[in-house]
């Protein structure tokens, strides 16, 4: 947790350096509570063009500019006066992955040359006007799991060039080249595989630049700008030297285990580096399958140290989550580690948001608008994938855990506690069986009353139908098991921590859905309710509920006024 | 040849042209590079979840299969369902569709009825600094990129003077009432039309213009002046009329222009459109979605041309006899 507490601070400081004293965040006067929402309603409108959603922001028609990664667009917003710019490390990681199935990149000296002549402070200085934090590690330093002790590679053309004489590859008569110790010959071109200037300049211009540094030291790497759907294709049949990319991660370490584990260097799978290591095999596969924390995190300490030894990848920056929240209209705003203050994920943020008046009094109830960078075009929970879908998912289904806003560290939510425990599958062979302990009270949007039975339909439902989206999580789920109203309990045919994830699903009412014979085609947000006049079948637990969908245009939210975290007032 | 001999003739070669293009169609997102499932970019979404994806969506079939299927659904008008939203196809460009159409139909008639009377106007005076004007407003409006201006008037009429709405057909919420939400939709209509004609009339002015001067250097012209007749009457009644025929040409020329050219203007003004809908489809390789908006665009292409050779065969006989080889 130390390590975590600098890095934030770190991180602030970095921020006020860049954003200058003057413009530093004011900090939002809220008290952080566990109830709301305090705002009546969310009116949505969709605003999909980037300059349309900062006018609408400055004209005070969407209270904030979520998800600013544009520097140009990130000084506008810290210049105007009614801006409060929140901050917060991403689960973001940009990365350059080599192809250790060909040579050179299968020596560790051409890639660990290659981490050291990457400067990485210069792109972040250069490309992002050093919006963007340096990457050494495999894991997000928003993570619990971030491991900060792993060896370095900081920039140094001198140490690159070092490091190459040394293990053979010596300049040629030019200068310009190296000659390969394995072949007596120049080394071939390399080519970095990067989407085109048009599509991702930073991605194009960062390419350029690691080639540049590289042709300093005499390695003949350059760019090569493509079409982002033909790099796609290339990399998946690992016909690529180098290329660089970016993933979206989570909290949890488990991304290691798909990106670097030999099982998953096969067609479709994500190694695509080609790492092929026993040890780290076997790291990932303790990870995979650690019973507890503990020993997950020792063994995600395990794989970031082999990883940062083999080198698959080059870690190269993160980015963080920046929001403008208009000050003058809005406070409670919570900034959350690795999801940002405005993301779909930060539950915090949708239940304390409230209005100010002018003097900056906080207010209870009425409307606020937050504008949606795209259409949420399918609200069919079993189907919805794009993250704009989830913006308003997310405000009408809670789960049975949360996360801690700083912390990220597990919290009782619908489930107000859980076992985590093992059992026999058949002789010989153990699984993991979670527990789920249910609030008492809850209730579905229209009323009903939220119970584990819910869960067991849920579980059975998307197994049953083979839903794609939760394949991932259901396919070790062997059965459930209700205990009583309140208490449910989720088999798994293999051990592992992660389970508990996998077991927090997004549960669906089985009074409405147990009629539902083809999940693909049901449209739960067109169909109205058969109870409830003016509300439709997309019914939930979350604090707030659909009133209405106008389809391209917005999505309008209010109060959910069964949800069970209301204010104690009951408002 | 008589016209429903020739009539037949458009008619055959029109569904054949659309045998191909659908043809096309299938082969064309098949042989792009990229796979709808590798769209999904998602460190915890499996093989075995892609399998089934790939299962669910019928690309596991072998690819004479699908393609049977796929002209099966599209003579059925059955578009299938998106594999980005799993919505039909033709459910999400219904909703659309009118959106699309009341832009164009708004966008069309001013920029023909702005260009065709100032390419009028700049003709009739020729060689004065109304001409210099049309000409020079013209050029420039053709030659700076649209979605420059859109953006451009975007920023001056929604930011610096706040006076336009800069997103959407309505407001959110949208007003009670028949005439207030018309108004409301009206209101909305000006920004993303009004940049379209500031685009869109140059060409039509030079064109008519050019046309119409050449026109008035004919000699039924001089004899009509040399009558006595009215300037507006040698204008509108002889020089405009004789340049209709190859303007109604242009007019049905642009008719398909209302679903795909609408991409960018949809784009900046958030206009829940098709030319949206069909650039999204692409981009995340949604085939039955992108399929269902170039079928959609094929056949307006092809609605438009048919129409364009019945309006040629009605007004200039010359052409479906020319067509026959015969006289």
């Amino acid at each position: 947790m130390q390590k975590r507490i600098r890095l934030m601070l770190a991180l602030v400081l970095s921020f006020t350096l860049a954003f200058g004293v003057a413009a530093m965040p004011v900090a939002a006067a809220v008290e952080f509570s566990d109830r709301g929402p305090n705002v009546d309603e969310i009116i949505m409108p969709i605003i999909k063009e980037q300059t349309a959603r900062r006018i609408a922001f400055e004209r005070g028609e969407s209270v904030v500019w979520a998800g600013l990664t544009q520097p140009a667009d990130i000084d506008q917003a810290k210049s105007l006066e009614i801006a409060d710019m929140r901050m917060t490390l991403g689960f973001h990681m940009f990365y350059l992955c080599f192809n250790m199935r060909k040579a050179p990149f299968n020596d560790a000296t051409i890639r660990h040359a290659m981490a050291y002549i990457t400067d990485r402070d210069n792109i972040i200085r250069t490309l992002f006007k050093g919006y963007m934090l340096p990457m050494t590690s495999f894991v997000p330093q928003a993570s619990v799991f971030y491991y900060d002790e792993v060896p370095t590679y900081p920039f140094s053309l001198a140490k690159a060039s070092q490091l190459l004489d040394n293990a053979g590859y010596k300049l040629d008569a030019t200068g310009k080249n190296r000659i390969d110790p394995n072949t007596g010959k120049p080394l071939p071109a390399m080519k970095i595989f990067t989407p085109t200037y048009e599509v991702a300049p930073t991605s194009a211009e960062l390419g350029k630049m690691i080639a540049e540094s590289a042709q300093k030291v005499g390695l003949p790497v350059e760019p090569e700008p493509m079409d982002f759907n033909v790099m796609l294709d290339k990399i998946d049949i690992a016909d690529f030297d180098m290329y660089v990319l970016a993933w979206s991660l989570s909290r949890n370490p488990t991304h290691l285990v798909n990106f670097f584990h030999s099982n998953q260097d096969v067609e479709a799978g994500y190694n695509n580096p080609g790492i092929r290591s026993a040890e780290l095999d076997a790291a990932l596969d303790i990870l995979d399958t650690a019973p507890d924390l503990a020993t997950a995190k020792a063994a995600a300490d395990e794989a970031q140290l082999i990883l940062a030894r083999e080198m698959p990848y080059i870690p190269l920056y993160s980015r963080p989550y920046i929001d403008a929240f208009r000050k003058d209209m809005v406070t409670g705003y919570i900034d959350m580690a690795g999801y940002g203050a405005a993301s779909s994920k930060n539950q915090w943020t949708v239940l304390n948001i409230r209005q100010v008046d002018e003097t900056g009094t906080p207010l209870d109830g009425g409307t606020i608008r937050w504008a949606l960078s795209e259409e949420p075009k399918n609200l069919n929970p079993t189907t919805a994938s794009s993250a704009y879908e989830w913006d308003v998912l997310d405000k009408l289904f809670d789960g049975l855990l949360t996360m801690h806003p700083e912390s990220l560290e597990d919290m009782p939510w619908m489930a107000k506690k859980w076992d985590v425990d093992t059992w026999e599958v058949e002789p010989g062979k153990e699984g993991t069986v979670i527990t789920w302990y249910l609030q008492e009270g809850i209730k579905w949007s229209d009323g009903v009353s939220f119970t584990a039975e819910d869960i067991d339909f849920t579980i059975n439902f998307l197994k049953d139908n083979k839903v794609p989206r939760y394949l991932p999580y259901t396919e070790n789920i062997v059965k459930t098991e209700l205990v009583d109203d309140y208490t449910v309990k989720v088999y798994f045919d293999t051990v592992s921590y992660w389970h508990l994830y996998n077991a927090d699903l997004v549960f669906l009412p089985k009074h409405i859905w147990q009629d539902v014979e083809d999940y693909q085609s049901f449209e739960p947000w067109l169909e109205p309710h058969p109870t409830m006049e003016g509300y439709t079948k997309l019914v939930g637990h979350g604090p707030f509920m659909l009133k209405e969908y106008r389809p391209g245009e917005f999505v309008r939210l209010v109060k959910n006024p069964n949800y069970w975290r209301l204010n104690a007032t009951g408002k | 040849m008589g016209f429903r001999s020739y009539l037949f003739k458009r008619l055959f070669y029109a569904v054949l042209v659309l045998f191909v293009i659908l043809t096309f169609n299938f082969i064309l997102f098949r042989v792009m590079p990229g796979d709808p499932e590798k769209m999904i970019i998602d460190p915890n979404f499996t093989v075995e979840a892609k399998q089934e994806l790939r299962r669910q969506y019928g690309l596991d079939d072998p690819i004479m299969t699908q393609y049977f299927n796929y002209m099966k659904s599209l003579l059925r008008f059955d578009m299938g369902l998106s594999f980005n939203t799993r919505r039909p196809v033709w459910s999400e460009l219904k909703e659309r569709l009118p959106n699309t159409l009341i832009l164009f139909v708004v966008t069309f008639i001013s920029t023909a009825t702005v260009g065709i009377s100032l390419g009028v106007y700049a003709a009739a005076n020729r060689g004065r600094y109304a001409e210099r004007f049309v000409v020079g407003a013209g050029l420039f409006a053709h030659a700076v990129p649209g979605f420059f201006i859109q953006l451009l008037l975007l920023l001056v009429l929604g930011y610096y003077w706040p006076i336009l709405p800069i997103h959407g057909t309505m407001s959110a919420p949208p007003p009670d009432g028949g005439f207030a939400l018309f108004l409301d939709r009206v209101w909305h209509l000006i920004l993303p039309a009004g940049s379209n004609v500031v685009i869109g009339f140059g060409s039509w002015a030079l064109y008519t213009r050019n046309t119409m001067l050449e026109a008035l250097s004919q000699d039924y012209i001089v004899t009509a002046r040399a009558k006595g007749l009215q300037r507006g009457e040698i204008l509108y009644h002889h020089a405009l009329r004789s340049v209709l025929p190859p303007i109604v040409t242009l007019i049905f020329m642009s008719l398909p222009g209302a679903v795909s050219g609408a991409v960018i203007t949809e784009s900046i003004f958030s206009w829940h459109g098709v030319g949206r809908y069909l650039l999204d489809a692409t981009l995340q390789m949604d085939y039955p979605a992108a399929q269902g908006a170039f079928y959609l665009i094929a056949l307006s292409v092809i609605i438009s041309n048919l129409l364009a050779d019945i309006a040629y065969g009605l007004v200039d006989p010359r052409i479906r006899v020319g067509a026959g080889g015969q006289r």
